[in-house]
């Protein structure tokens, strides 16, 4: 037996051992060369910055924050590589930083540019770069980064994850002029929202990443093992799977606040839904990001925590394919809209937390149009007439509608395996429609089976369930025109001539006076069409301990002030 | 050695068989990158920056060359070296397991013996009950119910002093504590992961335990050990015991991937950054590297696993020699 003990003891002080080397265990040893470079510079400086720049003699400073998150940061703080929406925001406000951000009315504000022009035909920008912000290595980060970053963006090889936005910029040498250190011009195609993705994009470092291969930066170890930014918090540590830790930037510029309040920021991987309902009710995390619906009330309940919800730029859908012959009249996607009580989703579903959507413009944007809330309310009997005038009448009395040819109307609808929510809302429509002689059939795909299958040109759906996040540079080109039906997104595959025109002179309309009336339009030509059911707006929730103070979240982003986070010093 | 050796194309077959299943499985990592206005031409420089656009047979001969090399190339979701990212989660996995399989078998053993000892006594009866009942329960749903009880409960509803932590392998401030605290705080965070993991083996080794152990105590030799006046103790623990562990011993290598299979549910629901996350997530984002070079290793474990429980074997009983 003391054998036993014995070994077992030598068992567990050996896993111990490896396990218990670094923060968190296991964390990223950088010793990979550009690390063992970049990181003892990054030391120094932060060193020197601390001792440049005490910290102010306020109770608001100090203290650590967990943030307990659904996934890792996939791509890290690359963010020519990132494509998810978590990451993305530890570009714009945590480790990097983006020429622009937007206010409380989503209009443009100065960030890392403190000013811009435009030229008067609308076809070049001057940025004016600020001159006190420091790449967390020391170097300060001027027009050549924002040109290089430029360049990689753009650039095929990269393979940027959202190349449309650079739909109205010039590309290519001439594109851009950097003017001087902090000054750059990059010409460009009138578009109504052409600073959105100016608000999106971190700035990289030209100095880091300049002799890297553009095909070999998205497994470069800047990404996730040593990156350096030049926002408000430095990289520490990443221990894959389980978190990422930053500390204060002191040396971030007075002119935007100077040091966030927090010592440190711990964004923390918890994919396990229970597990980080636990977690923000036991204060092992001070927020708990994207709470499911049904998880709400729990947190509502409970007196050391708030919730948050607010109106997502995300609509869900059912796109219906329009190449299949029981769905190529528009009468047929409209009834199948008009059977489905959207209401009784969200109430069902989502507990409330969405509103119905219309289109894919979300209701906080200034192209929404406010009269299309109430249209195609639940009305089955209007849905059975359409699709008797559309030919389709229950001919043999099984309940079930059939052509002139006997051809029943037989939908399926697929959606992703796994994912209850979309489950239930397709069994909802299952239940609805069958009502109306509609034999609509949920059918469960793995998600990447369910992406090859749908958005290629085989377009093998009839109907198909999604979640779309929108920026607020809309453009709806890639989904609807019909000269774009190569595109991935080209889901539906209507082909109107009418909506193509408009699709054409939105995406050159110079400004909103122009664009307005023309996304009102778009948006009622769109609902004839009708390519898709849009079904809601969902909301984003999210739990918030109430140790932590002015937190600031809406649609624009989660993190967007985290560097005026604070927590209330009796709790530290 | 022999077998050591014989292992190797074993461990290659089984790679290979992998590599051939999950290059056939619908999607590539491209697939996981797609957003709405991705042109087919962006779409296929995508694919083309991580090898994709190659045939299939031409991937494995790169594949297989690289491997050989030691070289499992980057890992296309994490952006890093494959095998730096298996090596930070490895010792995680193997910190679990190793503890799971410690309290399975060191609780299996002396519950399995006790029930035997007191056979149809109300302590054998009450035991059978609780570990038939941690036998049949889901370890996921054990996970969760352990999770909420000693985890959430403990704490808001039941104010004990003390409750566990409900994932991480460490705590927030773990950085700041001393080498004691570092320790106490890794077994603190060890704690409902191992007793997930191990509940439903510790039952099914104590069934084991206490059918090989009544079989043996109605053996001759321990009815003439107890017939020449040796002390009960020693009957049970220094004759009995050691040949009523033969066939749980065989039980090692039987066990050892199911506990790697069993660490993909606990380990996500307890956030534990770990091979079954890993390879769960790449499986789900079709990180070929990354599903390759799990799969490797947890090849290599098993074999490995196996080899030893057969050693293990040779040790318990001198009856088995290998040449």
């Amino acid at each position: 037996m003391r054998k036993t003990i014995a070994l077992g003891a030598a068992i567990f002080g050996a896993a111990s051992g490896i396990a218990c080397g670094g923060d968190g265990g296991g964390d990223l040893a950088s010793a990979d060369p550009f690390c063992q470079r970049v990181v003892p510079a990054v030391e120094a400086f932060m060193t020197q910055a601390r001792a440049d720049h005490p910290t102010p003699s306020d109770d608001r400073y100090g203290g650590t924050v967990v943030v307990g998150g659904a996934a890792e940061l996939r791509g890290g703080m690359n963010s020519a590589g990132a494509v998810d929406y978590v990451s993305v925001q530890h570009h714009q406000f945590v480790n990097l930083m983006t020429l622009i951000d937007y206010d409380q009315d989503a209009e443009p504000r100065a960030y890392l540019a403190e000013r811009w022009e435009v030229s008067e035909d609308v076809s070049e920008i001057t940025f004016h770069l600020r001159q006190d912000v420091f790449w967390h290595d020391g170097e300060q980060t001027d027009a050549h980064d924002v040109a290089f970053t430029y360049g990689l963006v753009t650039n095929p090889v990269v393979g940027f994850s959202n190349p449309a936005y650079w739909d109205h910029y010039e590309q290519g040498d001439q594109a851009v002029e950097v003017v001087d250190d902090f000054t750059i011009k990059i010409r460009m195609r009138p578009h109504v929202d052409f600073l959105d993705p100016w608000r999106t994009v971190g700035i990289l470092p030209e100095h880091l990443l300049g002799d890297v291969p553009p095909d070999a930066l998205g497994t470069h170890p800047f990404g996730s093992e040593c990156p350096v930014g030049n926002g408000p918090f430095v990289f520490v540590s990443h221990t894959p799977q389980d978190r990422w830790v930053f500390t204060a930037n002191t040396a971030f510029p007075q002119g935007l606040g100077g040091r966030p309040f927090l010592d440190r920021y711990i964004y923390r991987i918890i994919g396990e839904q229970t597990t980080s309902l636990t977690e923000l009710l036991t204060e092992s995390t001070d927020v708990y990001l994207s709470v499911p619906p049904d998880q709400a009330q729990r947190i509502i309940d409970d007196p050391a925590v708030d919730l948050m919800h607010f109106r997502s730029r995300n609509f869900a859908f059912v796109a219906w394919n329009s190449r299949k012959p029981q769905l190529a009249a528009a009468e047929v996607r409209r009834a199948l809209t008009l059977g489905t009580n959207r209401r009784a989703v969200i109430d069902a579903m989502l507990h409330g937390y969405a509103g119905v959507a219309n289109s894919g413009v979300p209701p906080l944007h200034w192209a929404f149009d406010r009269n299309l809330a109430a249209l195609d309310e639940y009305d089955p009997q209007a849905a059975a007439t359409l699709l008797e005038e559309a030919g389709w009448t229950d001919r043999n009395g099984d309940g079930v509608r059939e052509d002139a040819e006997g051809t029943p109307l037989t939908i399926s609808v697929k959606y992703r395996s796994g994912a209850q929510l979309q489950k239930g809302i397709v069994e909802i429509m299952q239940s609805e429609l069958g009502q109306i002689g509609v034999d609509l059939r949920p059918e469960a795909v793995e998600w990447t089976t369910l992406i090859r299958q749908t958005f290629n040109v085989a377009r093998d759906f009839d109907g198909l369930i999604m979640q779309y996040a929108v920026d607020y540079r809309l453009d709806d080109t890639d989904s609807f025109h019909s000269a774009r039906s190569d595109v991935g997104s080209a889901l539906s595959g209507t082909s109107d001539q009418e909506l193509d025109r408009l699709l054409e002179r939105l995406s050159a309309a110079p400004d909103r006076e122009a664009a307005q009336p023309l996304w009102t339009q778009y948006q009622r030509v769109l609902n004839e069409v009708h390519p898709y059911t849009f079904l809601y707006f969902p909301e984003r929730i999210h739990g918030i301990s109430k140790r932590l103070r002015a937190v600031e979240m809406d649609a624009r982003a989660e993190f967007l002030n985290i560097k005026d986070w604070h927590l209330d010093p009796a709790s530290r | 050695m022999r077998r050591l050796v014989a292992s190797v194309p074993l461990v290659f077959g089984i790679a290979t068989i992998i590599f051939f299943v999950v290059h056939a499985a619908p999607g590539d990592p491209s697939t996981t990158l797609i957003r709405p206005g991705l042109t087919p031409e962006m779409a296929a420089q995508l694919r083309a920056n991580y090898g994709l656009d190659q045939p299939i047979p031409i991937r494995y001969v790169k594949w297989l060359g690289s491997m050989l090399t030691g070289d499992f190339g980057r890992s296309i979701t994490h952006g890093r070296p494959t095998l730096d990212v298996v090596m930070d989660a490895l010792p995680n996995t193997l910190l679990l397991s190793a503890c799971a399989l410690m309290f399975a078998f060191f609780f299996g053993i002396v519950l399995g013996a006790i029930q035997a000892v007191r056979q149809y006594s109300a302590l054998d009866s009450t035991l059978s009950v609780v570990l038939l009942f941690f036998y049949s329960m889901p370890s996921f749903w054990l996970a969760l119910m352990l999770s909420l009880s000693l985890t959430l409960f403990a704490r808001n509803v039941w104010e004990w002093p003390f409750w566990f932590p409900g994932s991480g392998v460490s705590g927030t401030s773990y950085d700041s504590l001393s080498v004691i605290g570092k320790l106490g705080d890794r077994l603190w965070h060890l704690a409902l992961p191992t007793l997930s993991l191990a509940l439903a083996l510790t039952a099914g080794i104590a069934r084991y335990m206490r059918a090989s152990m009544l079989e043996v105590i109605k053996l001759d030799y321990i009815r003439t050990a107890r017939a020449k006046g040796l002390p009960e103790r020693s009957v049970i623990f220094k004759h009995a015991l050691k040949n009523a562990l033969l066939p749980i011993v065989s039980l090692l290598g039987l066990y050892i991937p199911v506990l790697f299979s069993g660490t993909v549910l606990i380990e996500s629901i307890f956030a534990w950054p770990g091979m079954g996350q890993l390879i769960y997530l790449a499986i789900g984002q079709r990180d070929y590297p990354l599903i390759m070079a799990c799969t490797f290793i947890f090849a290599i474990l098993v074999v490995l696993a196996n080899l030893l429980a057969d050693l293990l074997y040779a040790v318990v009983d001198p009856r088995v020699r290998y040449d």
